[in-house]
């Protein structure tokens, strides 16, 4: 560690914004390419520009829930939601079987804002238990998740119900507003104080804490908004189920947290964004995709889930590796 | 407690249970050194002077405020910067960039209409980039990037922007070339010149004495001499060191 480091390197400078892509990104992008040329050329029909709404619906539920796990990921110290699909579960159930159905009330304000509401409350309760009485998060969110699974099964044991014209045009033609009210959300987060102190906080507590951020809220934030975008997720699965179903909101969890994985996001926390995770969910969205036309099981696509993962992270080890080499060198 | 000048001041203080207390204040403008043997108190007098130790008895306190220093936000809200000892561990965050490292500590002063402005940043960044010399080609680059001489002085710019009273470094020439000592000194003289306080924890005896109108000799965790004038002298200080009289 001497001054001699201080020449700066010639190829740094060209197109930064696809390197920084690709720092923060890894391979997920690669594959999202690879796998789109795949799936246009064996489904034309399916991918062209006229069913774009009806292909986006299909894939935001997912995408929702890789987006709602990353905050709580990037805060570090272990930090990591697995109640984001049961939220998304109860979040439907609510919506479907209490509001329209027991209450009548379709006015969009009102459903919108209980999803946010119940996301915000679950999170809070996460946040409460992971980061103020310092539970290990996988425990404390998997005492949620039980909690959250079996309140749903209590008051909705079997699928039922319909959802308001508007909510089902959410998971149709209009797909896009969701996510991209989700993703103008964290923009705006991106530009306050609290996105550089959530990545220092991810990327080394002590330091954080002597450079004088308040470590505990802002991690305590980071489950909040992690449950919010659980509940936004939530909103858009019922959207596309267009009914009430306890069954299929858990099963998002872990196929989230591997779609957050795949898309760059450092699980030690720290590194990585949600552009990463969305992209790491639609990886797996187009993988599903092209398997399920040829026929393949879902047992099959698990495996393929799998090893796409293992491969996906062992290659972005390796990525990190030959950066830290690279920098070294120097 | 009359001293109007005063910046921070200690009153009743002890370190361990058992040690004679001490009061201590420090004055606008000065350099103190803390000098003893490794763990001797001097490393826990100043992380008690940042809030981040709990004083046994007695306590600090900041008069320009008014509060006594009870944590480490207490401290960073009356004026207090700190620069910790261990670079690797407790100061630079590795992932991020220069940029990044030097604004952390004070983020909310980059806000334009409550969003964060890059350019905001870039300039605050770059003053202090000028008045410390910092070497860096480009401030979007990774911290580790840089030398541990510049890796120091972006953290002594993150302790500088929150434009505090008084400044605790903690062994800040730790590691660091010659040259960049050189400058580091320069800076510490020009801030105490501008009214600024600094504690400077030296392991270096010679440090201490170029650098500081007073040196504090710390020894089985009490304060043992403070030494003043023509009083600093090599030898004074390393008999006072090893608890020999002189």
């Amino acid at each position: 560690m001497t001054a001699a480091v201080t020449t700066s390197r010639a190829e740094g400078g060209r197109l930064p914004a696809l390197k920084a892509l690709w720092r923060q990104t890894g391979f997920a992008p690669l594959l999202f390419v690879i796998l789109l040329v795949i799936n246009i050329a064996i489904n034309p029909a399916r991918f062209a520009p006229g069913a774009w709404g009806t292909l986006i619906g299909l894939a935001a539920p997912l995408i929702g829930a890789a987006i709602a796990s990353a905050p709580a990921i990037l805060g570090g110290r272990g930090g990591i939601d697995i109640s984001v699909g049961p939220i998304m579960g109860f979040v439907n159930a609510i919506v479907v079987l209490v509001l329209v159905q027991k209450l009548g009330l379709t006015s969009p304000f009102v459903v919108v804002g209980s999803a946010i509401l119940i996301g915000a409350a679950v999170g809070a309760l996460n946040g409460f238990l992971a980061t103020i009485l310092r539970i290990q998060p996988i425990v404390a969110t998997l005492g949620t998740y039980l909690l959250l699974v079996g309140t749903t099964l209590t008051i909705l044991p079997a699928p039922t119900g319909t959802v308001p014209v508007w909510l089902k045009a959410l998971g149709g033609p209009l797909s896009i507003l969701p996510l991209g009210a989700v993703f103008l959300a964290w923009f705006l987060i991106r530009r306050l104080p609290y996105y550089d102190h959530l990545m220092a906080v991810g990327s080394d507590d002590r330091a954080a804490y002597t450079a004088g951020i308040p470590v505990t809220l802002v991690r305590f934030l980071s489950y909040v908004i992690t449950g919010v975008f659980a509940g936004v997720a939530g909103l858009m699965m019922t959207a596309l189920i267009g009914s009430a179903d306890p069954a299929i909101g858990p099963t998002y969890t872990l196929i989230a947290i591997s779609a957050v994985a795949l898309g760059g996001v450092s699980l030690a926390g720290g590194r990585g964004g949600l552009v990463g995770a969305a992209i790491g969910a639609i990886d797996i969205f187009l993988l599903q995709s092209a398997l399920t036309f040829f026929n393949f099981s879902t047992f099959v696509l698990q495996i393929a889930y799998g090893a796409i993962l293992v491969i996906a992270i062992v290659l972005t080890a390796l990525q990190d590796r030959w950066l830290g080499r690279a920098r070294e060198g120097r | 407690m009359a001293d109007v000048a005063a910046v921070l001041s200690v009153s009743g203080l002890s370190l361990k249970p058992g040690a004679t207390p001490f009061d201590l204040s420090i004055r606008r403008g000065e350099i103190v050194g803390l000098a003893g043997l490794d763990g001797h108190g001097q490393d826990a007098f100043i992380e008690t002077l940042a809030g981040l130790r709990a004083p046994v008895t007695g306590e600090v306190r900041a008069p320009l405020s008014g509060h006594a220093i009870t944590s480490f936000r207490r401290a960073v809200a009356s004026g207090i910067a700190y620069l910790p000892r261990d670079r690797r561990a407790t100061g630079i965050f590795p992932s991020m960039s220069i940029l990044d490292n030097f604004a952390i500590a004070t983020v909310g002063r980059d806000r334009r209409l409550g969003l964060i402005s890059r350019a905001e940043r870039r300039k605050r960044y770059d003053y202090y980039r000028e008045r410390l010399a910092i070497v860096a080609p480009d401030p979007s680059h990774p911290i580790t990037t840089l030398s541990g001489g510049n890796q120091q002085k972006v953290l002594l710019a993150r302790a500088l922007a929150h434009k505090p009273d008084v400044l605790l470094l903690n062994d800040p020439t730790r590691g660091v070339d010659i040259a960049t000592r050189r400058v580091l000194y320069a800076v510490f003289r020009e801030l105490a010149q501008e009214g600024m306080a600094l504690v400077v924890l030296s392991t270096e005896i010679e440090e201490a004495l170029v650098l500081c109108d007073r040196i504090l000799v710390f020894r089985e965790q009490e304060l043992a001499a403070p030494l003043e004038g023509d009083a600093r002298s090599s030898e004074r200080i390393i008999a006072t060191m090893f608890g020999r009289a002189a």
